[in-house]
């Protein structure tokens, strides 16, 4: 192992010394390779050629200038207008500082296109196509990075800007960020140029080296002079790290260009992933309980990665479509895992709206308390969590499915093969299907919320507990927890709907007055329904009146209308005070005495 | 006659006979002989005294108002367009000398000397090409210089609504037309020289004439261009002392909507926006033609300049109300003015 490491670190050295020998030598042969350069150059130029490429090129400015100045009279307005209206929060600046892009990306679009689609119409002299490409290119990538920079910095315009950096800093960040762009473009189209063109090797390993040292240099010097440290107490400073972050790239960058580049990529994209769940909620810190930041921080996430990825295929110059098309079976297992990590995007994306959703419905409505009423929203607490668990199944199963389908595996026989499992699992399953299919109409029809006390079809009631796929648990009133699958419900009565009637019977003495007590009887129901603490339930007040008289007694049924699950409380409450106003008119419950009464004896004769 | 119509006037000669060129250049894509026939109509009226003295009028005055508006200036605050015009303008006397001299003095000192497109073309693809180069980016600083200030003048107009769309693309056409037809007909003059000895035997010896007065023909450009330079450079610096000395004096402006600038004293109110980044409308960056960027005056009327002809007339034009003013012709000389923008940032004419 160690011998491995210390052999690698050896070929490692011997690798850096030939790179480093050719950078020097690169330096020390460019002077005089440039001069010959600039001869050809001049040379090339001072002839009838070098005035016929001379003269397109000016046509192609020409047409460039004159398309995109026709697309400015139209846009110029529209831009001066979204640069000067005010924008309240970060999230608006975004979208004022995209349309700007907008804008912008669209005349430069045109400005290129033109240019380049003009300089297909000449016969360009050997060479000068190639040149004016990469020109036009340079052009683009310039104009476009200073757009994206003005973007984020919006020097001078501080209510487009979208980075919290102050005004007097941002002119000064935007210029240093444009500067290392312009050399890194210079370092990365120019020297091809000169090596394929004027086949000028060293001069091309000069100039990248010389524009590569200079942009490392001022990005160290930028993250000293602009990033400090932040927060509170001493932290490590991110302007270290930064510098290191450079000076390691530039490093990597002396000893192989393109892993250099792959570096600098990985480094963007970690710094990114880290940062951007702080980025993606400072635009959305208006509302933060909005679903769409989750949506955009996953999506960005992702975006982000590709982007990456695809900036890595070019960087290293692999030939995407080529690879596309041939028939190596590792890339295309990439590319099929590419579209697995779409599809799974997509299941997240959608995952998170409808979890968010769910979840600030639930909040919103959760009762107050364990023991709270069943109100208006308990079919919704019901019916929620069911709905969540379902999407998160369904979705399970349709990410599970469809990434099988990207990845290139036949899923017709699976398909199948779950059919006929399916078949004879279905048979075994029957009952459970139609608990479940049971279930779904139990609740679709309302027939019970949770909190509801229900008698069930056999003799089993209780108050609806909790709610699932398969059954409903029930708390009898004693303790017990039914389960009852949906498909043994059967008949449902439910006890906790709208109202319930109470009645109950009133045995008095045979000789009271039954005007009198159907009288005091209304009057105690007057006296409840005016009670705060009972009166609220009630909703019809208690009435009574003779029901039947039998041997001795006289039976006055009463009858009251409550809120379910009321009565008992209430009819207590009746009883209570029917029998203190019985008291005080001196009249009391019929006893069960029986009074034989001895008829007269008669005379003896 | 105002400076700003003699501006225009002399400007619109000027864009007369470079178009009248181009075209002529442009007949290069049927044939040089083609060049040839039409150039007594298309350039011949310029070479009369008449024509030749216009010309040489407008251009001096042109140039002249060029660098008196450097002069005059007070702050760098321009709009892209006018910084342009201004990088243009400067640039196009030294480019263009050289073509100048040659054709209206080379007649002159050298006898029978004769100025064809053959002779001039041959010289620019073959013989020196590095004057080709020069004329080249003059074709282009001349054209877009003018018709950035076509369209800035054009655009004003109620017309321009009707015209715009014709007039936009011919603008554009003119000059890659005329460059086609210089590619083209380079392509005949090489032949030319190629296969015909006795033509090429014609330009040779025209053009040892020229060469043998060119020292007298170089000394008199180098002077021009020192004269020229000299005077771009006063301007200049009359602009800086001016900045320079007026740089401790400030003044504050407020504005509508709680913004508000601070700048050097006797700047205008436009020039103090665009220094400060409020957002201002101005169709005509500042020339006091389109009234776009008028401002009521709230308060402070005292520490403006006060209102000059032309401004009166733009503002009765746009039917202004009282108490409003051009704001990039009102200068501000004092403190506690308050304006508000009449017109969004975004407003057209």
């Amino acid at each position: 192992m160690s011998q491995t490491l210390a052999g690698w670190s050896v070929q490692l050295l011997a690798d850096t010394t030939t790179r480093l020998e050719v950078l020097r030598n690169d330096v020390l042969q460019a002077p005089a390779e440039l001069g010959t350069l600039i001869g050809q150059t001049h040379a090339a130029l001072m002839s009838a050629n070098g005035v016929a490429a001379f003269t397109y090129i000016v046509i192609l400015l020409l047409v460039g200038i004159g398309v995109e100045w026709l697309y400015w009279t139209y846009a110029y307005s529209p831009l001066r207008a979204i640069q000067s209206s005010p924008a309240a929060s970060p999230r608006q600046a975004l979208e004022l500082a995209l349309r700007q892009l907008a804008l912008q990306v669209s005349g430069l679009a045109l400005f290129t296109v033109a240019a380049i689609g003009a300089s297909a119409a000449f016969s360009w002299p050997s060479g000068v196509h190639e040149l004016v490409v990469a020109a036009t290119l340079l052009l683009l990538v310039l104009r476009l990075a200073w757009m994206l920079i003005a973007a984020l910095l919006a020097p001078g315009r501080g209510n487009l800007r979208l980075v919290p950096v102050a005004d007097e800093r941002a002119g000064c960040l935007a210029a240093v960020a444009m500067t290392v762009v312009c050399l890194l473009a210079l370092g990365s189209f120019v020297p091809g140029v000169m090596e394929r063109v004027g086949g000028a090797s060293h001069v091309a390993g000069a100039l990248r080296l010389l524009t590569t040292t200079a942009a490392a240099l001022l990005l160290v010097i930028a993250a000293f002079a602009f990033f400090g440290s932040r927060g509170q107490g001493p932290r490590f400073p991110r302007s270290f790290v930064l510098a290191l972050l450079v000076m390691a790239v530039y490093g990597i960058w002396l000893l192989n260009a393109s892993a250099a580049l792959l570096a600098a990529i990985l480094a963007i994209v970690i710094a990114l992933q880290i940062g951007l769940r702080e980025i993606v909620f400072f635009f959305w810190q208006d509302d933060r309980d909005s679903v769409v930041p989750s949506i955009v921080l996953s999506a960005t996430r992702f975006l982000v990665v590709l982007v990456a990825l695809g900036v890595c295929a070019v960087a290293v110059d692999t030939p995407v479509l080529a690879l596309a098309a041939a028939e190596s079976p590792l890339v295309r297992f990439t590319l099929r895992l590419l579209g697995v990590a779409t599809l799974a995007l997509l299941t997240h994306v959608v995952w998170i709206s409808i979890r968010s959703g769910i979840d600030q419905r639930l909040s919103r409505i959760r009762p107050r308390g364990p023991h709270a009423e069943p109100d208006e929203h308990s079919r919704l607490l019901t019916l929620l969590p069911l709905l969540r668990v379902s999407a998160a199944v369904l979705l399970v199963v349709m990410l599970v499915v469809s990434s099988l389908w990207a990845l290139g595996i036949e899923i017709t026989p699976v398909l199948a093969g779950a059919g006929v499992v399916g078949l004879a699992l279905g048979f075994g399953a029957q009952a459970l299907v139609r608990d479940v299919i049971a279930g779904v109409f139990y609740l679709a029809e309302d027939a019970f919320r949770i909190g509801e006390y229900i008698e069930a079809g056999g003799n089993t009631k209780g108050a609806v507990e909790r709610i699932t796929l398969r059954t409903v648990a029930l708390r009898h009133h004693n303790g017990p927890l039914h389960f009852v699958p949906y498909g043994a419900l059967g008949t449902v009565r439910n006890t906790s709907r709208d109202w319930v009637i109470e009645k109950f019977n009133l045995p008095l003495p045979i000789d009271v007055d039954s005007e009198k007590i159907r009288k005091l009887i209304k009057k105690v129901g007057e006296e409840m329904m005016a009670d705060p603490e009972v009166g609220r339930f009630i909703m019809e007040p208690l009435k009574g009146k003779l029901y039947r008289v039998d041997p001795g007694v006289k039976i006055f049924r009463c009858k009251f209308r409550t809120a379910p699950g009321r009565q008992f409380d209430i009819r207590a409450q009746a009883y209570k005070r029917i029998e203190a106003a019985l008291k005080r008119m001196d009249i009391g419950f019929a006893d069960g005495k029986t009074v034989l009464l001895n008829p007269a004896p008669a005379a003896s004769a | 006659m105002t400076l700003r119509s003699l501006r225009l006037v002399t400007g619109l000669v000027l864009m007369a006979f470079v178009t009248g060129h181009m075209v002529n250049l442009m007949l290069g894509m049927h044939s040089l002989a083609a060049m040839e026939s039409w150039r007594p109509w298309l350039m011949g009226p310029w070479r009369s005294i008449a024509g030749q003295g216009l010309l040489v009028c407008s251009a001096l005055i042109h140039l002249a108002l060029g660098v008196y508006a450097i002069w005059v200036r007070r702050s760098l605050a321009m709009s892209k367009t006018d910084v342009v015009q201004l990088c243009l303008g400067l640039a196009t006397p030294p480019l263009l000398l050289n073509h100048a001299v040659v054709m209206h003095m080379a007649g002159e000192v050298t006898p029978n000397f004769d100025a064809t497109f053959g002779q001039m073309l041959a010289v620019y693809w073959s013989f020196s090409p590095g004057y080709a180069f020069q004329q080249l980016g003059v074709v282009m600083v001349v054209w877009i210089h003018a018709a950035v200030g076509l369209y800035s003048w054009l655009v004003l107009k109620p017309v321009w609504k009707r015209i715009g769309g014709m007039v936009l693309p011919v603008l554009f056409a003119v000059p890659i037309l005329a460059l086609l037809g210089f590619a083209e007909v380079g392509r005949e003059v090489l032949e030319k020289l190629a296969g015909d000895p006795a033509w090429r035997e014609h330009i040779t010896a025209n053009l040892r004439r020229v060469v043998a007065v060119t020292d007298p023909l170089n000394a008199m450009q180098s002077r021009l261009l020192w004269g020229y330079g000299m005077l771009v450079i006063v301007a200049f610096g009359v602009f800086g002392a001016r900045v320079l000395r007026e740089r401790l004096q400030r003044v504050t402006i407020d504005y509508d909507g709680g913004a508000s600038a601070q700048g050097r004293r006797g700047l205008s109110i436009l020039e103090l926006s665009r220094l400060n980044d409020v957002p201002h409308a101005h169709v005509c960056s500042g020339r006091g033609r389109c009234g776009t960027c008028r401002v009521r005056i709230e308060a402070g009327p005292g520490s403006l300049s006060p209102m000059s002809e032309a401004e009166r007339e733009t503002l009765a034009r746009v039917e202004a109300g009282a108490g409003e003013r051009l704001a990039c012709q009102a200068r501000v000389t004092g403190s506690g003015v308050v304006a508000t923008r009449l017109l969004p940032p975004w407003a057209t004419v």
